[in-house]
This record gives C-alpha cells, sequence and structure tokens, in this order.
C-alpha cells in the first residue's frame, strides 16, 4: 500500500487580523493518493487557497499536521521546505506568476537551475519536450509579456512539470482565462496526470471545471464538508 | 553533478536575470548609473590632480628647503615653519652646536645628509640712482687724483654731464611738487633750503668750479643733492643662512639662474630670482613684464582690463627711472635707437621712452621686444647685479641692529616654487653672515673680542667674584695693565680700516669644521630613502639625545607650514566632495532599489515558492547593484581616464594665477593617472553598491513564497 502524497490531520489555521482571529481551517482532514486529480471547491472565503497554501508548504499549520510526500511540513526549517517545495511539489499560480525578463525557454528552465542536477543539455531536452507537450515548442524564446493567458498558463504549467514533481498545486488555475481556454489548461493538465501519474491539487469554483477532477473535496467556512468521487474516475486508472 | 558547476550555472542565471531586471528597467538603472559613475569621475579626476600636485609639491619642497626631516631646538616656543608662519617668522631656540647636531645625527643609519640652518627676515639697503652716478664720478675723480688729469678725459666728462642731467630732472620734479605745497608750514621752509642747494647744482658756475675741488663738490652732490632722490631705500629679504656648498648637494631644487654658487667655505649671497624681479628691477621693465604675462598666460586684455591699462599709464608717466639712468652718451644713443625702431623723429628722450612704453593690444608684442632689444642694453635692469655687495641689516636677538656686507654671487631660483610669493622668494646666504646678523659668535667676533679684551685688560671674572675682583679682598693689587698709556692712534686706525678687513672677511675660506662649529636654527636632514621618514626621524631624536641635545624632530610637510597644509586642506575638500556625492548616491541607490523590491514583491515570491532560497533572492538583489555599480563605475573610470589625458594632451591646466602656479609646482598642471585613484574608485563604488544594496536585500529576502498567492496585482 503506497504512502498517501498528502495526508492532513486535524488541521487547523486562524490569522490574526488586527485584535480578530480569523479562523481559515477548523479541524480539516484530508487523504490525497498518489495520482489523484483532485478538486477542492467552495465559494470565495472558505478556505481553498489556505488548504493548498498548508499543502505546498508555504505556509505552516497553526495545528494539526501536514505531511507531504511523508515529510511532516511544521517539522522541517525554512530551507527544507523550500528544498521540500522545489523538489515535490510544482506550482500553478491564478495569476500566472511568470517571471518577466526571463524568455519562456528560461522560465521554465528555472527550477531546474535551482535544484542544480542536470546537465545544461539535459535541461534543454527536458524544457524543450515540455514546452512541446504544452504546445509552445515555438514560442520558446518569447517573453511572457509576448503572450495570451492561456499561453502564460501553459508556460506555467510547463514550469511545474518541468522538475518531475509527484504533486502539483494549481490555485484557481482558470479563473483568470476564458472558459475555453481554462478548459483547454484543465484538460492539458489532465493529460498530464494521466500520462505520468502527477498528482494534482487544485482549487476552483468554476462547476465546469470540477466535473474534469477525479475527486472533489468541498470546503464550507473552513471545514471539509464532503468528498465526491466521480464516477468512473480518472483516479482509477492510476491506482 | 558538482555542487561547483552547478552554482556556477545558478550565478550565470542570476547574473543574467539581474542583467534583464537592469535592462527592463532602462530609467532608474541609468539614474542610479549615472550617480555612480559621476562620482567615480570625480575620484579620479580628483585623486589624479591630487596626486599631481602632491608629487609636484612634495618634490618641490624637499628640493628646494625641506629636505626629509627637520630638526629644531625642543625648547622652541614656535614650531619651524620653513616657509614663514600666519604670525610671522617662528621664534625658535638656537642649537648651540651644530657640529654636535650634525654628527651625532650622521651616526643614524640612512641619513644622508645634515644641512645647517638659520631661516630670517632682514633689511637690504638699496643705493638709489644718484649713488650710482656718484660712485662712477668719484672713481674717476681718485683716478684724476693719483694718475693726474689727462688733457682728454671723455668718461669723466660724460660722468659729470649725467649728473648734471640727474640734477636737473630732480629740480624739474620737485618744481611741480612745490607748486602745490603749502608756503608756511616749516617742512617747506627745510625743502627751501634743499631746492636752493639743488639750483645750485644744477647752475654752470657749480660745474664750472667742480675741477678746482673735486672733493668737496662731491660731497656737496653726495650730502645735500642725493638725499632728496626719493628712490631707493630698503627693501626686506627673506633668507636662509646655511652652509651654501651642503645646501646646494642637498637641495637639486635650487638653481642658481644667473652668476654662480657661493664658492665652497666663503661668504656670500644668491638672492631670491622672484625677489630680484618684485623688488631690484626697472619698475617700467617689471611692468612690461607684468603685462606680458597677464596677455600671454591668462588672455587679459589692455583694451578691456582697468589694471593693465593703470599699468601702461604708470610706465608711460615714470620715465624717469630709465631716464636718470642715461648718461648723456648712452642718452644719445638711446634716441638714435627709439627713433629707428619707433619710426619717430622725436628728439626729446622722455617723450620717446614714453612712446615706447605707450602699449596697446595691437602693438605690445613688438615693443616689449624693442625694449629688451634696444633700450634694455643701455640700463641696468636690477639696481643689484652679480658682483655687487649689499649692505644687510637685521635686530640682533639682543635688539640692536647689525649689519653684514655680502657679495651677491648670483640669482637663485627653487624649481616648482619659482612663483611662490611664499616660497620663491627666499634667498641663500652662507651661515657666517647670518650668524654674524643674527648676533651669535663667529671665529672672527671670538678673536675680535678676545682681543679687546686682552688690550682693555679685562679677565673673566665669575658672577660670585665680582666683588671681590672690583673692591678687593686685601689681596693683590689691581691689575698692571689698567694703568694708563699712551693711545697708540695708527695701530687702532690700521685695525679699523675697512677695507682691510673687508678683503680678510671675503677673501677669507672657511674650513668645514670652522662652517659647522657654531649656532643654527634648525637642520635639515636629507635621508637616503624618504620613505623611511618616520622610522628614522625618534632614531634621530634619540642620536641627539645621546649628544645631550634635546630636538624636535618634523616632517618636512609639517615643517612647509602653511604651504603643507595648503595640500592638507585641498585634500580634505575632495574627501569631503567624494563622501557627499557618495552619501547622495547611497541614498538614491538604496531608494530605487528599495522601490524595484517592492514592485516585484510577487515575483521574488514567486521564486521562493517555486524553490528559491532566501539566499538567492539575497544575491539577486546584490548582484544587480553591484552590477549596475562596476559596469556604470568602469564606464566613470574610462571616462575619467579620457578627461585626464584629454588634459594632459592639452597642455595641462594652465596655472592662472600664483597660488595656482605654486601648488602646480610650474606654469600647467599635468595630471597623472595613479593607479592608487582607479583602485581607490573601484573599491568605494564596490563598498557603496554593497551597502546601498543591503536594506533592498533584506526587503527583498523577507518577502514570502505566500506573496506569491494572492490574487489580486
Amino acid at each position: 500500500m503506497p504512502e498517501p502524497i498528502v495526508e492532513a490531520v486535524d488541521v487547523a489555521k486562524v490569522y490574526q487580523l488586527g485584535k480578530t482571529e480569523v479562523h481559515a481551517l477548523r479541524h480539516v482532514d484530508l487523504l490525497v493518493e498518489r495520482g489523484e486529480f483532485l478538486s477542492i471547491a467552495g465559494p470565495s472565503g472558505s478556505g481553498k487557497t489556505t488548504l493548498l497554501n498548508l499543502i505546498g508548504g508555504v505556509d505552516v499549520p497553526s495545528s494539526g499536521t501536514v505531511r507531504v510526500d511523508g515529510e511532516d511540513t511544521s517539522k522541517l526549517t525554512e530551507r527544507a521546505l523550500t528544498r521540500l517545495r522545489l523538489d515535490h511539489i510544482g506550482f500553478i499560480f491564478q495569476t500566472f506568476n511568470l517571471v518577466a525578463v526571463l524568455t519562456v525557454f528560461q522560465n521554465v528552465e528555472f527550477p531546474l537551475l535551482l535544484q542544480g542536477r542536470m546537465t545544461s543539455a539535459e535541461r534543454r531536452r527536458r524544457v524543450n519536450a515540455l514546452l512541446e507537450s504544452v504546445g509552445l515548442a515555438d514560442h520558446s524564446r518569447h517573453r511572457p509579456s509576448e503572450l495570451s493567458g492561456g499561453q502564460r498558463q501553459r508556460v506555467a504549467v510547463a514550469r511545474a512539470l518541468v522538475a518531475n514533481p509527484p504533486l502539483v498545486l494549481a490555485d484557481e488555475p482558470t479563473a483568470n482565462l476564458d472558459s475555453k481556454t481554462g478548459g483547454t489548461i484543465i484538460d492539458l493538465m489532465r493529460e498530464m496526470n494521466r500520462r505520468d501519474g502527477t498528482t494534482f491539487i487544485f482549487s476552483t469554483h468554476d462547476p465546469k471545471v470540477m466535473s474534469h477532477a477525479s475527486a472533489i473535496v468541498r470546503l464550507e467556512d473552513g471545514r471539509v464538508v464532503g468528498r465526491e468521487e466521480a464516477q468512473g474516475a480518472a483516479g482509477d486508472e492510476a491506482r | 553533478m558538482s555542487t561547483t558547476s552547478s552554482r556556477a550555472r545558478q550565478g550565470r542565471i542570476l547574473l543574467e536575470m539581474a542583467m534583464r531586471n537592469l535592462v527592463a528597467s532602462r530609467v532608474r538603472t541609468l539614474v542610479v548609473g549615472g550617480i555612480v559613475a559621476l562620482g567615480v569621475v570625480v575620484v579620479v579626476l580628483g585623486s589624479s590632480l591630487l596626486d599631481s600636485i602632491d608629487v609636484g609639491m612634495t618634490r618641490s619642497i624637499q628640493d628646494s628647503l625641506g629636505g626629509h626631516v627637520q630638526l629644531y631646538n625642543a625648547a622652541s616656543r614656535d614650531p619651524l615653519a620653513l616657509y614663514g608662519g600666519t604670525m610671522g617668522e617662528s621664534v625658535l631656540e638656537p642649537i648651540d652646536d651644530f657640529a654636535r647636531l650634525k654628527a651625532a645625527a650622521l651616526t643614524v643609519p640612512g641619513v644622508k645628509q645634515v644641512v645647517p640652518m638659520g631661516i630670517d627676515q632682514a633689511m637690504v639697503s638699496m643705493g638709489n640712482v644718484f649713488d650710482v652716478a656718484l660712485e662712477r664720478l668719484r672713481a674717476d675723480v681718485r683716478r684724476r687724483l693719483e694718475q693726474g688729469a689727462p688733457a682728454e678725459d671723455p668718461d669723466y666728462e660724460a660722468h659729470k654731464a649725467h649728473l648734471r642731467r640727474m640734477a636737473t630732472l630732480l629740480q624739474q620734479e620737485l618744481r611741480q611738487a612745490r607748486e602745490i605745497a603749502d608756503e608756511t608750514s616749516g617742512v617747506y621752509k627745510d625743502r627751501k633750503a634743499d631746492f636752493d642747494a639743488l639750483e645750485q647744482a644744477v647752475q654752470g658756475g657749480f660745474w664750472d668750479q667742480f675741477d678746482r675741488d673735486p672733493l668737496a663738490s662731491l660731497e656737496f652732490l653726495e650730502n645735500r643733492v642725493a638725499p632728496l632722490s626719493l628712490d631707493g631705500g630698503f627693501t626686506f629679504i627673506r633668507y636662509v643662512g646655511t652652509d651654501p656648498e651642503a645646501f646646494q648637494k642637498a637641495f637639486p631644487g635650487a638653481q642658481v639662474v644667473e652668476g654662480a654658487s657661493i664658492p665652497p667655505g666663503q661668504r656670500g649671497v644668491l638672492l631670491g630670482k622672484l625677489y630680484a624681479e618684485e623688488w631690484l628691477k626697472l619698475r617700467a621693465a617689471r611692468r612690461l613684464d607684468k603685462i606680458k604675462e597677464a596677455r600671454e598666460l591668462h588672455g587679459r586684455k589692455i583694451a578691456r582690463d582697468e589694471e593693465l591699462q593703470r599699468w601702461v599709464k604708470e610706465n608711460t608717466g615714470q620715465t624717469r627711472d630709465i631716464l636718470l639712468q642715461l648718461d648723456p652718451v648712452r642718452t644719445r644713443e638711446a634716441v638714435r635707437r627709439l627713433q629707428a625702431a619707433l619710426g619717430s623723429r622725436e628728439t626729446d628722450p622722455a617723450k620717446l621712452v614714453s612712446a615706447l612704453l605707450d602699449t596697446d593690444d595691437r602693438n605690445f608684442d613688438e615693443r616689449h621686444r624693442i625694449f629688451y632689444a634696444e633700450l634694455a642694453p643701455l640700463l641696468q635692469l636690477y639696481t643689484v647685479k652679480v658682483g655687487d655687495f649689499i649692505t644687510i641689516k637685521a635686530p640682533s636677538r639682543s635688539g640692536y641692529v647689525n649689519s653684514v656686507n655680502v657679495p651677491v654671487y648670483g640669482f637663485v631660483e627653487f624649481r616648482g616654487l619659482e612663483r611662490s610669493a611664499l616660497a620663491g622668494m627666499m634667498s641663500v646666504m652662507d651661515v657666517h653672515s647670518w650668524r654674524d646678523l643674527y648676533g651669535y659668535l663667529t671665529p672672527e667676533r671670538a678673536a675680535e673680542i678676545g682681543k679687546l679684551k686682552e688690550r682693555a685688560g679685562a679677565t673673566t671674572v665669575a658672577r660670585e667674584d665680582a666683588e671681590a675682583a672690583l673692591f678687593g679682598d686685601g689681596g693683590p693689587a689691581p691689575a698692571p695693565s689698567a694703568a694708563p698709556r699712551a693711545v697708540d692712534e695708527p695701530a687702532l686706525l690700521a685695525g679699523s680700516s675697512g677695507r682691510q678687513s673687508r678683503e680678510d672677511l671675503f677673501g677669507r675660506r672657511y674650513t668645514q669644521a670652522e662652517t659647522d662649529a657654531g649656532v643654527a636654527l634648525n637642520a635639515a636632514v636629507i635621508l637616503d630613502d624618504p620613505r623611511r621618514i618616520d622610522e628614522i626621524m625618534p632614531k634621530l631624536v634619540a642620536a641627539a639625545a645621546g649628544a645631550g641635545m634635546k630636538v624636535k624632530a618634523v616632517t618636512w610637510l609639517e615643517a612647509a607650514g602653511i604651504v603643507g597644509q595648503s595640500m592638507g586642506l585641498l585634500r580634505m575638500v575632495l574627501y569631503l566632495a567624494v563622501l557627499i556625492i557618495f552619501a547622495v548616491a547611497l541614498v538614491i541607490i538604496n531608494n530605487a532599489m528599495v522601490m524595484a523590491t517592492l514592485q516585484r514583491v510577487k515575483e521574488i515570491g514567486t521564486m521562493r515558492a517555486i524553490g528559491a532560497q532566501r539566499r538567492f533572492v539575497l544575491v539577486l538583489v546584490v548582484v544587480e547593484v553591484v552590477t549596475t555599480g562596476l559596469v556604470f563605475g568602469g564606464l566613470g573610470s574610462i571616462l575619467g581616464i579620457l578627461i585626464v589625458h584629454a588634459v594632459g594632451w592639452t597642455g595641462g591646466i594652465a596655472a592662472t594665477n600664483d597660488t595656482m602656479y605654486f601648488l602646480f609646482s610650474g606654469p600647467a598642471l599635468i595630471p597623472r593617472l595613479g593607479t592608487a585613484s582607479l583602485v581607490t574608485s573601484v573599491v568605494i563604488v564596490f563598498l557603496v553598491s554593497i551597502l546601498s544594496a543591503l536594506y533592498p536585500a533584506v526587503l527583498a529576502m523577507r518577502v514570502t513564497p505566500l506573496e506569491a498567492m494572492q490574487s489580486d496585482d
């Protein structure tokens, strides 16, 4: 029985906002198996982003534990947490978040450079292969500002996957895209999930986007209110 | 993959990102870079200027008077100031026995030479032109008395005619003065007697009678007429009394520009060239020189410059100095030459000379040439010439005025300090004459006093025995030498014969031991290696202490007084300017980078989320700033180097006034590039960049990956 990729146990997150305490998450338990294509759904303010931040190791829980690929994030140093994000997690952002001064190629190459494990030839092969698979092989020398929103998000997908992480997190990846483009991005993510068995966790409040998920976890007021498995779930194939 | 190569790759992307960030925000980069470049230009330019000034001044001062170390009596109230202090000459206690100090100093390894010095001011009596003309006539009279009067004696007649002409000129001048005088004042009555005497000297009768009693006539001219001439008087001279031979060896910057060095061991003086120009030169010639310099060096124009116009006016109005020098023969020659040169038919010499000196911008160069080519050879341009004896007076330490006669061997100039009113006026005199002037015992004085004592029967009596010696203590009768005796008049007269003792004095050669034995005020020490000054200074003090002398040692720079301080002041001003520029640069770079960091919070957060360590972000910011600093600092350096070379190619920075001439140690400053100034500027830029990057870098480091997750911009 393989270890779950994400395991959150009784997680709470409390923000101090002036004098009032904001309970972003309360008593959340979550288990994500490897190869899942999981959607976290819920209205604004329900705690979707907070939960993704905790899973992504960019934030730590106020109580409870979050284990990612077996590591307890609250027990890691800042340095080790950064290393965890680099080696185990890919990020896709709502606002794409490409480095404006780097080319498409360099943006995708960036995590590999931070890792510093590959030779430049290996890196070139890997980056070109990914750009090919997101359909941007011809745009490798372009700057992000020269691309459309959908193209930028494809670059972001390629960047998230380039280091071959077991887990990719995407916070509202289609929120800044029109529904057609958003659909193609979800399709692309799904394709990568199927092809490489990479686990995807993405938040959304768009039912159309949710429909692609292998499972949907619903959040309300910082609590998990339900988990639905899709029929003929994509996740099953990976198992 | 090894860590090193992965670091190298990271470094490359860092650099690339930094460069691209810089290019992406061009305006900010240009503003920051421009300030850095400006700062570097100032550093490179300023420090190479200062270095050149420093090198020049160091050489000028060390080679002219300063040496490397100066020693003087530690009991002195004032500090030693070779070029004079702000409050006049510093009062130094003497070094009683220079020979002992020299011997002690020479025991210190690395000491090459020790030169005695006594610097002081004195008055030089200037004879007037009457005295010169009278001296010539007196020589004629003496010759005629001794050898008999020839029937034809053109020199004698010419000299007589010259004096008569001078008296006429003087009379005209005084007549003008009388017209505006108050006839009732006592002064006027005194002057009237003088004027009557002058009247007499002009009349033909006086000159007809001259040959009958030439000595009485000469006396009349000397005592009654010559004093009416107002020129002459005295000037102040600043000199160093020293061992001339040692001085010239120690100070290669002291160059004899006319005449010859003072012969070894002899008395004599070398007059400062600038002093001679300022005080001894014929005023009209001096003014011509100054107009020429103002026009050529400073681009001034007579037509537009009130001062130059005044000089021209003074030259045309005051031709008397020139006319007085010309006897009738020379006057005729001068008229002939000037008529030819000016193409004039004027026969009045006064009008011709006035016409010659009436210059404007168009004819100045030609007139200057005519003056020096045609008229000057007929004149004595300087009141003192090589071979003359001058009388120098100074108050001695005990208060009464001493005077010495010294022969002028030549004129001396200090290389690099030629035009400095502070340092260029200096004359060089033998140490024996200085000791005489200053009231210290010289071998002759000691011998003379010894002789006088012997003759008067004085004996040295200790203070406590004085009473007994004076009033007796029942002891022996008064000394027999106190008995009255006849005065040996011829012997006394022979002993005080001025001519005799003068030849004794000036023909005499002093041995090195005699020159060294005696007082000095300070001693210049020359080292084999000037870089060892700081190390050798305390050893010199210790060596002197070992010989029983308490001396103070100062570097040449300290001894140079205000001259040295001006260097330090310049340096301070530059440092302050550099400090201000870079403080401003620091604030601006810091601000710009803080802004840049705040603009890029999301990008930095993204990099952190993706897995960039804090250090990566820190280095990114620092690399950006340091790259800007080094690139623009490099550009600034190149610009500075180009400017320095350009200034050199165009002949350097011309000294437009005497202060600059002095600072530049010459007519122009050619800045030389020092590696030190380049290295300094690079180091400063590097430090300033790092410092100004620190705060924005820390800000950037504090950006959390959470910033990447904010959905709004």
